[in-house]
């Protein structure tokens, strides 16, 4: 039971960036896609059951405000995690700008097959202002998280700095 | 029965993701009860905490901005009603000033206090009228309360004025009711005082002391102060007659220069 606790939490990060953080973080119509990260996270560091049953709550929880949209969020996320769980397999993501290259590269992908399905008449228009913009947002994102998980920046670097 | 426990096992991954997208099949079925339930507790549980969160912090963001704009209001507020006091009390300043005649033959020249000098009291206070509006050295200048001195010095735009609190004033000046005379000075040790009365004389306290028009600077009748304290020594020809001038030269602003019509 205490297995599902951190992903329980990650559920309630996903709850938090939508309904808080996504708003506060919005760079000129970009924004961090924070689901479609944890989820492709999660592919590369837990199993492959994990990553699907969590991009399937993920995909829940993200469209949780349009419950007509809710099966095909999960479904697309689920996919997601599947995929990148077999790249992760495939490819050799000790470099760590190949783990960010997968992520952004799901995240881009995500938020293409998320335009499908929320708004496909606005797609082109959409397509660089938000999937593309929102994929290089959230690769800086991603690229800072993972220099400090890898610890090539420390707080203490950081703080030497100034 | 092993042969199913195996192919299970083997193809667990195949289910697991089955099993996922079969559920997702269920709920892309948008409109059904399912999604709307599922839906229901998403918001409850996922989003519901972090919307009061939200609306608590945007509530309190809008409260300090309203908090901020009354309290500019408040400001604003007070300083207009100070403002609107201060011209209140110049009104009535100015309303005492309107029923106060000039003595016979002189005009009022109304005059600004720019600034004043004196250590406990002011002794000498520049004001805003100088030789263009016709001001020259001597001229006796007052206000609504009283005498308050005279012109010593004159510039084209400003003129100084030597208070009666200066040590070197001295008034010509006699008892309102007994009609006798005296010199009006003012020394920083005794305060202002009226001399050369002989101790015969029936001042006593309470008495109007007012110019005599002796000297040639200050017309008669021009209120200086009142008597608060008079004592007759055996051995000495005067009395020492105390005054508290009705002016109070340490809030005086609006000045009136006397004038001679021609």
């Amino acid at each position: 039971m205490t297995r599902l606790i951190p992903y329980l939490l990650y559920l309630l990060l996903v709850g938090l960036h939508q309904v808080i953080l996504k708003d506060v973080t919005m760079i000129y119509n970009a924004t961090i896609n924070l689901p479609a990260f944890l989820v492709l996270a999660i592919a590369i560091y837990k199993s492959e059951t994990s990553s699907i049953w969590f991009g399937f709550l993920v995909g829940v929880v993200m469209a949780g405000g349009m419950h007509y949209r809710i099966g095909w969020h999960a479904l697309i996320l689920a996919s997601l995690a599947l995929a990148a769980f077999h790249y992760r397999q495939r490819l050799n993501l000790d470099s760590m700008y190949s783990r960010v290259m997968l992520i952004s590269g799901g995240v881009f992908v995500h938020n293409i097959l998320s335009l499908v399905v929320n708004q496909p008449d606005a797609f082109i228009y959409q397509l660089w202002s938000n999937a593309l913009l929102g994929a290089v947002y959230t690769a800086l994102v991603v690229w800072v998280f993972f220099l400090f998980k890898d610890g090539k920046i420390t707080f203490q670097k950081f703080k030497a700095i100034f | 029965m092993g042969w199913i426990s195996n192919s299970i096992t083997r193809q667990r991954r195949t289910l697991h993701f089955g099993a996922v997208i079969l559920l997702s099949g269920i709920l892309a079925i948008g409109g059904t009860p399912i999604n709307r339930y599922v839906s229901q507790v998403v918001f409850t549980g996922f989003y519901y905490p972090f919307f009061k969160i939200r609306n608590s912090v945007e509530e309190l963001y809008q409260v300090s901005q309203e908090n901020y704009r009354l309290r500019q209001s408040l400001v604003e507020a007070s300083v207009t009603i100070s403002m609107n006091e201060e011209t209140r009390r110049e009104n009535d300043r100015f309303r005492s000033v309107l029923l106060y005649d000039p003595p016979p033959g002189y005009t009022l020249l109304p005059a600004k206090v720019i600034s004043v000098y004196g250590n406990r009291l002011p002794i000498l206070a520049t004001i805003n009228r100088g030789a263009h509006d016709s001001v020259v050295v001597d001229q006796p200048v007052i206000n609504q309360e009283g005498l308050i001195g005279r012109v010593v010095t004159v510039t084209p735009d400003y003129a100084t004025v030597q208070l009666l609190t200066h040590p070197a004033n001295r008034v010509a000046a006699r008892v309102g009711e007994s009609r006798e005379m005296g010199i009006v000075k003012y020394s920083a040790d005794e305060g202002m005082t009226l001399d050369n009365l002989p101790v015969q004389s029936t001042i006593a306290a309470g008495d109007l002391i007012i110019s005599s028009g002796l000297g040639g600077i200050y017309p008669a009748g021009l209120i200086v102060g009142t008597v608060i304290e008079v004592t007759r020594p055996e051995d000495e020809p005067f009395c020492r007659v105390h005054i508290r001038p009705l002016a109070n030269f340490n809030s005086i602003e609006e000045l009136f220069i006397l004038k001679v019509v021609n």
